[in-house]
């Protein structure tokens, strides 16, 4: 599959495609953001696509006793492996083509897992899918920081300070999860200097998702994707706020959306407003205050994790993403002399 | 020598802790009348979704032996006392692995109870609980829908209300002394206790007669066995949608034969077409692929799919174009752009009516703000 898919950009929403091919039969829960993730996923990628999931509620929620919600080709694979069955499935079809057993044409692969199967257990497959430059292939990594479908255990993205059933709030000890969210967009895209595509998304945010994805397949080549989903079921809100605090994520300087394109950085929608100083970030506290999973934290909490906010926008050698700082030219300068 | 039972039915998550609560407090109080139980989950509910109907159980005998006997079973067959803590699930429920609408008084055994949480009266209950062939009495307890969610709870005593009910209908099941003494023991809380007794002193139950109630036959359908599943278990593919209605025009995507969404939701958009100025955001941000595009370009939410989220009434830009409705206000999943088209005037009636009805109603779905539930308590008390 030496060639991509023509995919245009969209250029508003009137233009987003109406077709649908994950469509009813899902079982996520009331206002499930990652469910929309999906649609918009395959949505953008048209019918000409072989979609792969890994276990999460993307799988189980989906697919319970003999339906499917998906009108295009799906299948599911284990819980860390998103990455070698995108590899082992875009190299199928390049074996398949070239011995003329195929029509030879541009057949998009997406592979996707949650931040249980991406960020923590499947973090090693994805990165040997991400290295293989011959096959064109998209992984998508839904993260609603935590293992949802098992009634949320924390993961490696679960942020500091939330309430999980492996961090339950004491009486005692009221933060039980220590761990920061791991900086995993920013890890693909340093690791794997070739890849032409690494993204961060939110579906909260459609028509950037969409395009999003479409740049992301006709890139070339293996391509990432991380998008933020707010999870009603683990962050505990109104099911209606969903669309709401995947903004707010973003608004506050928590989750910032950016592309980076054959190695050159974009940060885009409301993170290049703030980057740039044309809009301030949003107190923390009114994204924090909102989920039933933070409802323990004390001022002083909320201010720990404001500071921590500040620190990856301020501190940061490139805000947000890369918390490395090169070494100060005053020592070279001491070294000369 | 008896062995009774109860199911808590209940929208998963939402209402977890409550079921939880209500079903170990039948145990412990049983203890305290010498008898002995357990509470579980139904398995195939697990793990729950959000707003998904679920259940618990709470099994109480005179000997362990009999109790281990009721616990071979996986769902039991029938049950003393059925708990509804949802109203819009007289409707039926659809758990996320059960295939085909369950009757909520499927198991309720003859001469039974059934308990619901609403502001409705019996009559209008009964226009959703589907009619059964043997007599069984239905009970009310006048109280707002009770929501919230996986870490906070909303302790706003629906809980407490319903056992004491509980105590009155299946006296045999645990004596309300021995349910005001676990409470106490359990709790600590005298105004807990004190809503027990209330419940218990304030119980009114009516008789249903068979073949009184809603006459529909329950969605089913046959479910493939092992021997009938294809090769490699291969499930087929949802059909491609196409234009609204089978025409050129419009869009509606293709759905599941099997799965549709009758009663995973408590609420549905109600829309003013009139309004609408076809923003798509309603259509864009849905995470079940609710909305049909029609042939006029607006959005219809179609009822196989909508799950009662909300998000489609908090994205719209335009005030009150969409607004949820309470689910027991309908009587049908009719489209509600074919009811506008046939006759606008009627149907714009028909709709603000409901709109402002649902405006005055204060049906809370989770946790909205940190101190959010106290709020709502203090409103609902005065």
């Amino acid at each position: 599959m030496a060639t991509v898919q023509d995919l245009p950009q969209i250029r508003g929403v009137k233009s987003i495609p109406v077709e649908e091919f994950y469509s009813s039969g899902h079982r996520t829960c009331q206002g499930c953001e990652s469910a929309l993730v999906m649609r918009l996923m395959i949505k953008a990628a048209g019918q000409r696509t072989i979609v792969l999931g890994s276990t999460g509620c993307m799988y189980v929620a989906n697919t319970t006793y003999y339906s499917t919600p998906w009108v295009v080709p799906w299948m599911h694979t284990q819980l860390g492996s998103a990455g070698s069955a995108a590899t082992g499935t875009a190299a199928g079809l390049s074996a398949m083509m070239r011995k003329g057993k195929m029509q030879n044409e541009p057949i998009n692969v997406i592979a996707f897992c949650g931040d249980g199967g991406g960020v923590d257990m499947g973090l090693s497959a994805l990165s040997a899918a991400l290295q293989h430059e011959e096959y064109n292939l998209l992984i998508v990594c839904y993260d609603n920081e935590s293992y949802a479908n098992t009634d949320i255990q924390a993961s490696g993205s679960t942020p500091w300070g939330a309430n999980t059933t492996f961090s339950p709030v004491g009486k005692d000890i009221h933060i039980m999860n220590n761990r920061w969210k791991k900086n995993m967009t920013p890890m693909m895209a340093v690791g794997h200097p070739n890849m032409k595509y690494v993204a961060t998304a939110c579906a909260s945010y459609g028509l950037d998702f969409n395009n999003k994805i479409r740049r992301a397949l006709t890139a070339g080549g293996p391509t990432f994707i991380h998008c933020i989903d707010p999870c009603p079921k683990g962050w505990d809100y109104d099911p209606k706020y969903s669309h709401e605090l995947g903004m707010l994520s973003i608004e506050t300087g928590l989750w910032i959306q950016y592309e980076i394109i054959e190695g050159e950085l974009q940060l885009n929608g409301p993170s290049r407003a703030i980057a740039k100083g044309i809009r301030k970030r949003k107190p923390v506290e009114e994204y924090l205050l909102r989920q039933g999973r933070f409802a323990h934290f004390t001022p002083q909490d909320l201010k720990v994790f404001q500071d921590k906010v500040d620190e990856q926008w301020e501190k940061w050698w490139i805000p947000g993403l890369v918390p490395i700082t090169p070494q100060p030219d005053e020592d070279e300068a001491d070294e000369e002399q | 020598m008896a062995t009774r039972s109860v199911e808590v039915v209940y929208r998963g998550i939402f209402q977890r802790t409550m079921a939880r609560n209500i079903v170990r407090n039948i145990v412990f109080a049983a203890r305290k009348d010498g008898k002995i139980g357990t509470a579980f989950g139904r398995y195939s509910d697990s793990p729950e979704r959000n707003g998904i109907p679920a259940k618990q159980f709470a099994v109480v005998a005179d000997t362990a032996l009999e109790l281990e006997e009721s616990l071979a079973v996986y769902e039991a067959s029938n049950v003393d006392v059925t708990i509804n803590v949802d109203d819009a699930m007289c409707k039926g429920i659809e758990s996320w692995a059960w295939y085909g609408l369950q009757p909520i008084n499927e198991l309720t055994r003859s001469g039974g109870t059934l308990i619901v949480t609403s502001r409705q009266d019996a009559d209008s209950l009964l226009e959703d609980i589907h009619q059964k062939d043997a007599p069984y009495n239905l009970s009310i307890i006048p109280s707002t829908v009770s929501f919230s969610g996986l870490w906070v709870y909303k302790d706003d005593h629906t809980d407490m209300r319903v056992l004491g009910a509980l105590c009155k209908a299946c006296p045999e099941l645990v004596s309300i002394n021995a349910m005001l003494e676990s409470i106490k023991e359990q709790t600590g809380s005298e105004t807990k206790v004190a809503s027990v007794q209330r419940a218990f002193d304030r119980f009114t139950s009516r008789l249903v007669e068979p073949g009184e109630g809603n006459t529909e036959t329950p969605f089913s359908f046959d479910m493939p066995g092992w021997k009938t599943m294809e090769e490699g278990v291969v499930i087929r593919g949802l059909p491609e949608g196409g234009g609204f209605r089978g025409g050129e025009e419009g869009y509606q995507p293709g759905r599941s034969e099997v799965f549709k969404k009758w009663s995973t939701r408590s609420m549905r958009p109600v829309i003013n077409f009139d309004t609408c100025i076809k923003c798509t955001l309603c259509w864009l941000q849905c995470p079940d692929e609710s909305f049909d595009i029609t042939p006029d370009g607006l959005y219809d939410a179609n009822m196989e799919s909508c799950c009662g989220c909300g998000v489609c009434e908090a994205v719209c830009p335009v005030p009150d174009c969409v607004t949820m409705v309470g689910e027991p206000e309908f009587n049908d999943n009719n489209s509600q752009w074919d009811a506008w088209t046939a006759d606008k005037d009627t149907y714009n009636k028909w709709m603000t009516v409901l709109v402002d009805k649902a405006k005055s109603e204060t049906r809370s779905h989770g946790f909205h703000h940190i101190g959010g539930y106290d709020e709502e308590i203090k409103a609902e008390e005065a």
